[in-house]
């Protein structure tokens, strides 16, 4: 009796709009990162060993073939599941961490100067395509994951500020906060529990949908030789790599590319699932 | 009423122009600080370990890291104003000589994909939103969804496959400067950009013709009687594109970013190409420099897309 009460629950959950965009979208992620979990701990091989022939085909042993160097191609799609998403994920909470803290600092600040001067720091840090930056700042910083992390820390912080200091003004203003304050509770009590939880529903939305871009600016970088370093398996290191193999093997460029995009294409069916709900169409 | 009407109008074009200079100034004290926050001598950096005190200094001369912070900003701008950007360490050029022979391809490439993209979207996106048939509707957005979350780079390889693996249409490597013989070499690159613009585009497109059809003047439009044709440009198309357009040109800027993946893997001689060469190469004035020049034409793109989109429709908040 209960299970079949649950199934309705679910099934009106998923009837509400944007319901299967965020089931379906949810379903991919955790299938890929399941995938990306067993294959290469539990599977039969390591995702930097030599196992064959290079540019064998896909047979029952190595479902996806193996790659120009004769690596096993499933192992190697797969392990780089927790490249991607692990680094994308610190790519996006630091400068969402960062951002909204900066945000409502701002929101809440009565200096001009300041106000002023980190306002047009954050419309110059803006100006700039997020790409380019993140190339220009890796020829001081030296390639590498750890290199990107950084830069999107120091950079992309600057489109959550924008975020989370209007939301602070338009928060700031509300009768609930205000109420706060007649109630006499404590400055750190109205910030951290009035302010920051409405504040950070916004930049939390807009962490997913950044999510995307941060893992197809990694996977970019990582494509142009600035990211990934050999033997690293990364999506986008792979495709470079499959690159001067076209004509030999198409599936060096076809798996990783497929699961970047699955997982992209995971997280944008989550996004906007999300905002039609928020929207109710 | 009218005149007062225009000096308002004025008044905000001009405020918005001052916003975009004064970013432009942020802009270029951003390059200008980039090669001096990392921690770390950059001149001995580039030189190695064993590189001698004499060439350190003297490649410290060249790239103005010499004396305070303030001078050295006074420097970069009197140098900037007298359009200076510097010399490039690997070829000994000048910084703007090897802009402006590489930007024109780049801005080309941007520009047709834009227009095709904007031919292609302009009739998907209305008549979509027009006719608003729930499984079409669906399919479009997944299509596009799908299309957006894929990176270019992966979308150019598919096309590689395809066009220059499978039926040999279109060569990966070389280019022709030549008018008619460059086309060879820039259709696929202009093809994926066109794919990837169209499909941010009608998104926007039809989330604002969508709106724009609940409006009352639609209505009034249609009691009227309104020609078909003028129904169309006046009564749909110009309310919608505002937001179209400042998104058409925060897109482009975005672009610029997205060349510089195209353009490595077709092998064309733009500007990004010569920005990954830089980095590649540690050629520092040539990075402080893109980097500028890309800051100021997004600053640009954007300036002028609000305008537009504001001298569209006047309710539009720039």
């Amino acid at each position: 009796m209960k299970l079949k009460t649950r199934w309705a629950n679910f099934k009106d959950w998923i009837a509400l709009p944007g319901g299967f965009g965020i089931f379906s979208g949810l379903t991919m992620l955790v299938i890929i990162i399941i995938l990306g979990i067993i294959i290469p701990n539990f599977g039969p091989y390591n995702s930097d060993d030599f196992v064959g022939e290079p540019f064998a085909g896909p047979s029952l042993k190595h479902p996806f073939g193996l790659d120009q160097l004769g690596r096993d191609l499933m192992t190697r799609t797969f392990s780089s599941v927790g490249v991607d998403l692990g680094v994308a994920f610190l790519g996006v909470s630091l400068p969402l961490v960062i951002g909204t803290v900066i945000g409502i600092v701002l929101g809440l600040a009565k200096n001009k100067y300041v106000l002023s001067l980190v306002g047009s720091l954050i419309d110059g840090i803006n100006a700039f395509p997020l790409l380019i930056i993140a190339v220009a700042m890796l020829t001081f910083l030296g390639s590498g994951l750890k290199s990107i992390v950084i830069i999107l820390a120091i950079t992309n912080w600057a489109r959550y500020a924008r975020i989370s200091r209007t939301r602070a003004v338009i928060v700031s203003k509300q009768n609930y906060i205000e109420a706060a304050k007649t109630l006499g509770y404590s400055k750190k009590r109205i910030i951290l529990k009035h302010m920051t939880p409405n504040v950070s529903s916004e930049t939390v939305a807009y962490a997913l949908s950044d999510f995307i871009l941060v893992i197809i600016i990694i996977s970019g970088l990582s494509f142009l030789g600035l990211g990934a370093q050999p033997p690293t398996a990364e999506w986008g290191s792979m495709i470079a790599d499959g690159r001067a193999f076209l004509t030999e093997s198409a599936g060096l460029i076809l798996f990783p590319g497929l699961a970047l995009c699955w997982s992209a294409v995971a997280l944008s069916f989550i996004v906007e699932g999300i905002s039609r709900r928020d929207r109710g169409i | 009423m009218p005149y007062l009407m225009k000096s308002q109008a004025l008044r905000i074009l001009i405020g918005r122009l001052g916003r975009a200079l004064s970013v432009s100034f942020w802009v270029m004290v951003i390059s200008f600080a980039i090669m001096r926050i990392i921690p770390g001598d950059p001149a001995s950096a580039r030189l190695g370990a064993g590189a001698e005190m004499e060439a350190i200094e003297e490649l410290r001369k060249t790239l103005n890291l010499n004396g305070s912070i303030f001078s050295q900003f006074t420097n970069y701008v009197m140098g900037l104003l007298q359009g200076d950007l510097g010399t490039s360490l690997q070829t000994g050029r000048t910084v703007i000589d090897i802009v402006s022979s590489t930007l024109p391809l780049t801005l080309y490439l941007i520009i047709f994909s834009t227009f095709f993209a904007l031919l292609l979207s302009i009739p998907i996106s209305t008549s979509i939103a027009w006719y608003a048939k729930a499984p079409i509707v669906y399919v479009f957005r997944s299509v596009t969804a799908v299309i957006l979350a894929t990176p270019n780079f992966f979308i150019a390889m598919i096309g590689i496959l395809i066009f220059t693996v499978r039926v040999n249409w279109a060569p990966v490597f070389g280019y022709d400067p030549q008018f008619p013989q460059n086309l060879k070499y820039l259709w696929l690159p202009i093809l994926v950009n066109t794919l990837i613009m169209t499909s941010v585009i009608s998104r926007v497109l039809f989330s604002s013709v969508t709106e724009t059809k609940e409006e009352e003047f639609v209505e009034t439009g249609i009691i009227r009687g309104v020609g078909r044709r003028r129904f169309f440009w006046f009564y749909i198309l110009k309310p919608s594109m505002a937001p179209t357009v400042v998104l058409l040109s925060y897109m482009m800027g975005t672009m610029l970013g997205a060349t510089v993946i195209l353009e490595t893997i077709f092998s064309l001689p733009g500007i990004g190409r010569e920005l990954v060469n830089a980095v590649l190469t540690s050629d520092y004035p040539m990075v402080q420099g893109i980097l500028l020049i890309f800051g100021v034409i997004t600053v640009f793109l954007s300036f002028t897309g609000d305008v537009i989109a504001y001298l569209l429709d006047r309710r539009v908040k720039i």
